[in-house]
């Protein structure tokens, strides 16, 4: 009798050829370690990041990527779609507690050293993917073609352009005219639901290898469960998921109960309208108008590059095998002064724009 | 997790959503817009001195004159409350007298002639379909545009394109308060015989009580029958003159005759009074007539309109407001 030609006993995950890889989840273990409250800022990223994707995705169903169009094709997303205003305010909140949220990582990860030899590279990849993450608000701001996107993007495209040699280059590119219109948007589009979708989790893939092969940080109270460890799939799964979860409810709540604003059509021709900067951004835009003329460079430029060469380069800076907070002194004072210029200047920023009369 | 660990986490997702509000539920009107709020109410006002407006902040609007009332300024106070089904706003402004002949025959014992005076009204634009650059400059790009510009022509006015739709409520107070509505009329692209504006679906407006050599009027109050509002013949009140010996010297009849509105028209119902020098108005709505010439109000969203004022005068003499924002309380 002839052998059956199929195997009634394979699971999709045969048939797909994936078995392997499936293979090698369920049987990869990770740290106990990493199921600890502070580490918990990392999963959390990356619950938003889904959330932002599938969110944006929502709306990439919806939206029509012309000047004359863009703006009614969000407001028909928002307000006429089903939950289309809670799917918007998902993204928009989401997106707001994503940087907050990236803010803490990386302030965790400098108060313990986390970035010590030998995890350098993983420091300077979550770096990297701090810088690249502003792109994503240049790009999506401009979407839905409203006064507040339109002259925020206007105000971004001239500190750009204020860059020595390369600023009315990348202003070029971006806006594909010497005017933000139909080419702008079109680009901005593309760039921020496909290039730098994939960018993004090309270098948070990056990152997590260096993680996995550099290993987490040691708990400074050298009470780790490091020696322990726990399956993948399905215990840190399980416990992404209920983050997940919950993550979505409470947003979705949030953005029922305080929908996110929408603006007016965007108006080229209405020069009054003065955008008020995101709270992210305040600091940056103080600078810019502290250094004024000849000297905008300074703060669209050498400060802002400054700061960033310097958290780049830490590890290799700091690389003393201390990682105790109080016997990093030096560190932690300078970290300290720059934490409290960029607070006073934010502060300055949001008394300027938010709380000053006729802002 | 130890308990100063759980106090310090949840004190950082407290920090989080403050943070959160403080710069996101700012508001992204223009710089300058005022914006009025509707407030949530369960009983609908009853009329303009119900305590349910008490509820309601007041938004002064002023308003720039125009043509004949060029350098003059004027303001509106304005208020607005909805329910689950009705959006109720609430104007008043100063007004030194009450017009509300526009035209009304006269008779001084030998002829029929017109008395001078026109009606104070008051209308609302808003978007039904976006109104290129309304959001930002209003009434400037519909209805009160530059000699010249190609929405307008010999006075008449409409949107540039026909897929920008606007609502206009005119409440007129000679010819549609004292049937107790105002006129539910909306703007799309111009056209050559009668501009832009047009009457909702229905019936409504007014008609010219005049007889065909135009020397006099052709109806007076029916027999049984009472003057309207502000002594003001209705349409369906009025009755062909068969004898116009029965006037006396100093008799007056009303020569535009408001029509009882029906259909789409009809939506917009009117209260109004006019005491110590001030108009005090009372509009209301559905929020949603489930009609193509009309603005749809969805609470969860803002919405733009501009007003006009016009004091005993023509649509040319107008007071204008700048764009105000609409948005819903909950």
């Amino acid at each position: 009798m002839d052998k059956p030609t199929g195997n009634r006993s394979e699971t999709i995950f045969d048939r797909l050829a994936s078995d392997g890889i499936v293979k090698r989840l369920r049987e990869l273990d990770v740290p106990a370690d990493a199921l600890v409250w502070h580490r918990f800022f990392g999963a959390l990223l990356l619950v938003l990041l889904v959330l932002l994707f599938l969110s944006g995705a929502f709306m990439a169903f919806y939206y029509s990527a012309a000047p004359g169009s863009a703006y009614d094709s969000v407001d028909y997303a928002l307000f006429t779609v089903p939950f289309g205003d809670v799917i918007k305010g998902i993204h928009h909140y989401g997106w707001n507690l994503f940087l907050i949220v990236l803010g803490v990582h990386l302030v965790r990860a400098f108060l313990v050293g986390a970035y010590k030899p030998p995890r350098q590279v993983v420091w300077v990849s979550g770096v990297i993917i701090l810088l690249f993450v502003p792109t994503f608000i240049i790009t999506g701001d401009l979407l839905p073609w409203d006064q507040k996107g339109y002259w925020s993007t206007q105000v971004r495209l001239s500190i750009i352009g204020s860059v020595p040699f390369i600023g009315e280059f990348i202003v070029r590119l971006l806006q594909g005219g010497p005017l933000t219109g139909i080419v702008a948007l079109t680009r901005f589009y593309v760039l921020h639901i496909l290039f730098l979708p994939v960018l993004l989790s090309f270098l948070i893939a990056v990152h997590f290898h260096f993680l996995r092969h550099r290993g987490l940080s040691d708990s400074l109270s050298g009470n780790n469960h490091s020696n322990k460890s726990v399956r993948f799939f399905p215990v840190v799964v399980n416990r992404w998921l209920i983050l997940f979860m919950g993550v979505t409810l409470v947003l979705g709540l949030i953005s029922w109960y305080w929908p996110s604003p929408l603006g007016d059509p965007a108006d080229p021709t209405d020069s009054t309208f003065v955008p008020k900067p995101e709270w992210w951004v305040l600091f940056l835009n103080q600078l810019v108008t502290i250094f004024k003329g000849p000297l905008s460079a300074i703060g669209s430029v050498v400060i802002p590059g400054g700061l960033a060469g310097l958290l780049l380069a830490l590890p290799f800076i700091d690389s003393a095998p201390e990682r105790h907070p109080a016997q990093r002194k030096r560190v932690m004072l300078v970290a300290a002064i720059i934490a409290i210029a960029v607070l006073a200047l934010s502060i300055l920023g949001y008394i300027k724009h938010f709380r000053a009369p006729h802002s | 997790m130890s308990k100063q660990k759980k106090v310090c986490f949840i004190l950082f997702l407290v920090a989080t959503f403050v943070v959160l509000f403080i710069f996101n539920s700012h508001e992204v009107i223009g710089a300058g817009k005022q914006s009025v709020t509707a407030v949530k109410v369960k009983k609908a006002p009853a009329g303009s001195d119900d305590p349910a407006w008490q509820k309601a902040k007041a938004v002064e609007v002023p308003f720039e004159g125009k043509e004949k009332f060029a350098g003059k300024k004027a303001s509106v106070t304005t208020k607005a409350v909805y329910t689950d089904q009705e959006i109720y706003f609430l104007f008043s402004w100063k007004d030194t007298a009450k017009s509300v002949t526009k035209a009304a025959w006269a008779y001084d014992g030998q002829k029929w002639s017109h008395q001078k005076g026109n009606e104070d009204r008051i209308s609302l634009l808003f978007e039904i379909n976006r109104i290129n650059n309304f959001a930002t400059k209003g009434c400037a790009v519909v209805c009160h545009v530059p000699e010249g510009a190609p929405n307008a022509k010999d006075g008449k006015f409409g949107t540039s394109s026909a897929a920008e739709k606007g609502d206009l409520w005119h409440w007129k107070a000679a010819r549609s308060d004292p049937a107790g509505f105002a006129d539910d009329t909306w703007v799309t692209v111009i056209s050559e015989e009668k501009g832009g504006r047009k009457g909702d679906a229905g019936k409504g407006g007014d008609t010219k009580n005049i007889t065909e050599d135009k020397s006099m009027p052709k109806y007076m109050l029916a027999p049984g029958k009472k003057l309207a509002k502000n002594d003001i013949l209705l349409v369906s009140h009025a009755a062909e003159i068969k004898d116009y010996s029965a006037f006396k010297a100093g008799d007056t009849v009303t020569y535009r005759m408001p029509k009882m509105p029906e259909g789409s028209r009809a939506d917009i119902k009117a209260v109004s009074r006019y005491a110590d020098g001030s108009w005090t108005v009372m509009l209301y709505r559905a929020l949603d007539t489930g009609n193509d010439d009309d603005v749809a109000f969805n609470p969860r969203k803002k919405y733009n309109f501009a007003m006009a004022l016009f004091d005993d005068s023509g649509d040319e003499d107008s007071y204008d407001s700048e764009v105000v924002s609409l948005q819903f309380g909950r």
